[in-house]
């Protein structure tokens, strides 16, 4: 038989598609982790309701795709700076990561998780609940034909990184926000009002994750678990890209959405789940700290 | 310029400071001087805001700085550098610079203020697009005063600045602080090393177990028996001897 190198496009090119949106939780989770020392086990759900937000918009109040993304993103923002503000504020100020506060932390994620889950099923009930909108035929791309949905979550997401890069390495408040996660006492020192910075760090990554899970809403379909294995892979991408690192974060969730795909294409399908953990496997084996990663960050 | 009255402060319960009395006057250079664990630092940081005043009063430019948050003290021109090794990393020499100059908004003085410190020290110019976390121990030292300095403070407190750094490049940074202090900033400077620190200071405080234990002008301080024997290692012909030997 011969090789078709046309589907193995296809599936690079999909598998791209799909990373850039992991990278973009993955972005995320690399935020909150750099900035308040602790990793957002909630990260999946804020994705989820993100999705159901953007759901929402789009088909029960029909405010147009691109409007329904932006205001998905804004509301799961302002969640998030909510959730950051009542929950995690306690702890954080007592110590990030690497104090005990560190592991209340890491449980009061799990258990925010299982709450927003719960909450949206209260909302939303337990149904996959389609996401379908009309963006016109796909694309042609030689005899790969792509749908329109994948074009605009790669631009989409590439846009929204990009925009994100500019604004931490351009402006002042980016520079403010990059002290802030590298030493806040410092930054204290500087001038820099830290609490609400915090905030903002927190309402930026989960504005992120909002945007993925509208982007990926058209591709799968919405329902309240959706954010659990999503908080996997872009864990894994992350983890891949080496963790706090931001081009990591992207990078990682490139290779984690090729390799699944490969892996699903040509060894099996049905584990398609299974290939994100085995490259995160593989990469910690050769470089434990991951592609990007930068040494552990030690407090003093 | 600063006038701290009776503090108490300390970490959670635990007190450190123990009814501090310090006074720096405007345009002067204050040393405070003792050994590891007896206070500076505690002081340095209630004095910036980052731990809580349990009793008395630090008041700095004529406001009481009681219940102010830090980084509405560093607005109000007053400015900590911290111990030596605590850049930003990841940032190159010159965003490291600019994060001290995120409390003011006019453009060209920051600008200005650039140039100058690179004045300062020339090293850091030549190394303004590498990363800090490259720099040596001295290099790491010019860059974080130089931090302070771009928040354009009226006084500035420096903690150990000779800390971890070879003896030559001390000297050469510590006739910068002193050039700092001739265009009119105030500086208190926090040191172990007390034959420098009594060098560049008109007024030097001793702190021992949270309390002021001596104060004076530096040069009754030392020619004091006491603070010879406590940090001086001996007489100073002593040392002339050691060294000839």
């Amino acid at each position: 038989m011969e090789f078709d190198f046309n589907s193995l496009f296809a599936f690079i090119i999909f598998g791209i598609t799909i990373g850039v949106v992991y990278g973009m939780v993955a972005l995320g989770i690399s935020l909150i982790y750099s900035g308040l020392d602790i990793v957002h086990f909630a990260h999946g759900e804020i994705y989820m309701f993100g999705a159901f937000f953007g759901l929402v918009m789009a088909k029960d109040m029909s405010i147009p795709y691109p409007a329904a993304l932006i205001g998905a993103m804004v509301l799961a923002g302002l969640m998030g700076m909510l959730i950051e503000r009542v929950f995690y504020r306690r702890l954080t100020r007592s110590g990030g990561g690497y104090t005990v506060a560190g592991m209340g932390m890491i449980i009061c994620g799990f258990g925010m998780s299982v709450a927003l889950m719960n909450v949206a099923f209260l909302i939303w009930g337990a149904d996959a609940k389609p996401f379908s909108i009309n963006l016109g035929m796909p694309l042609q791309l030689g005899n790969i034909s792509i749908p329109q949905s994948y074009i605009i979550t790669a631009v989409i997401s590439f846009l929204l990184m990009g925009m994100l890069h500019f604004f931490l390495k351009y402006t002042k408040l980016g520079l403010a926000v990059r002290a802030v996660a590298q030493n806040k006492d410092i930054a204290y020192l500087m001038g820099i009002n830290v609490p609400v910075f915090i905030s903002l760090i927190f309402g930026l990554a989960c504005a992120l994750a909002a945007a993925a899970g509208v982007l990926i809403g058209p591709m799968q379909s919405v329902q309240v678990e959706m954010g659990y294995l999503m908080l996997m892979k872009a864990f894994a991408a992350a983890v891949v890209g080496g963790f706090g690192s931001l081009p990591g974060a992207l990078l990682g969730g490139i290779l984690v959405g090729i390799f699944e795909n490969l892996g699903a294409a040509y060894i099996s399908p049905s584990h398609k789940d299974i290939y994100a953990f085995l490259l995160l496997i593989l990469v910690l084996m050769i470089r434990p700290s991951g592609l990007f990663g930068i040494e552990a960050k030690v407090k003093a | 310029m600063l006038e701290i009255k009776n503090l108490h402060a300390g970490y959670g319960r635990l007190k450190i400071l123990r009814g501090i009395n310090l006074s720096v006057p405007k345009g002067g250079i204050i040393a405070l001087l003792g050994g590891n664990g007896t206070g500076k630092s505690t002081l340095l940081k209630t004095i910036s805001g980052l731990l809580p005043v349990m009793e008395g009063s630090i008041e700095f430019d004529g406001e009481i700085l009681e219940r102010i948050k830090p980084h509405e003290i560093v607005k109000s021109g007053l400015v900590q550098v911290t111990q030596s090794k605590e850049s930003y990393p990841a940032m190159t020499v010159e965003e490291n610079l600019m994060v001290g100059s995120y409390v003011r908004s006019d453009r060209n003085a920051i600008k200005q203020d650039l140039e100058k410190i690179y004045q300062f020290f020339p090293i850091l110019k030549k190394r303004r697009k590498t990363l800090s976390g490259t720099l040596s121990g001295g290099e790491v030292q010019m860059l974080v005063i130089g931090r302070g300095l771009m928040a354009n403070p009226k006084m500035l407190m420096l903690d150990e600045p000779s800390a971890a750094i070879a003896p030559k490049i001390v000297l050469e940074i510590f006739s910068n602080i002193y050039k700092i202090s001739q265009t009119g900033v105030t500086i208190l400077i926090v040191e172990q090393n007390v034959r420098m620190a009594l060098l560049l200071a008109q007024y030097g405080y001793i702190i021992r177990d949270g309390v002021i234990m001596l104060e004076g002008k530096s040069e009754d301080l030392i020619h004091d028996p006491s603070v010879r024997e406590s940090f001086l290692g001996g007489t100073v012909t002593d040392t002339t001897r050691e060294l000839s030997a």
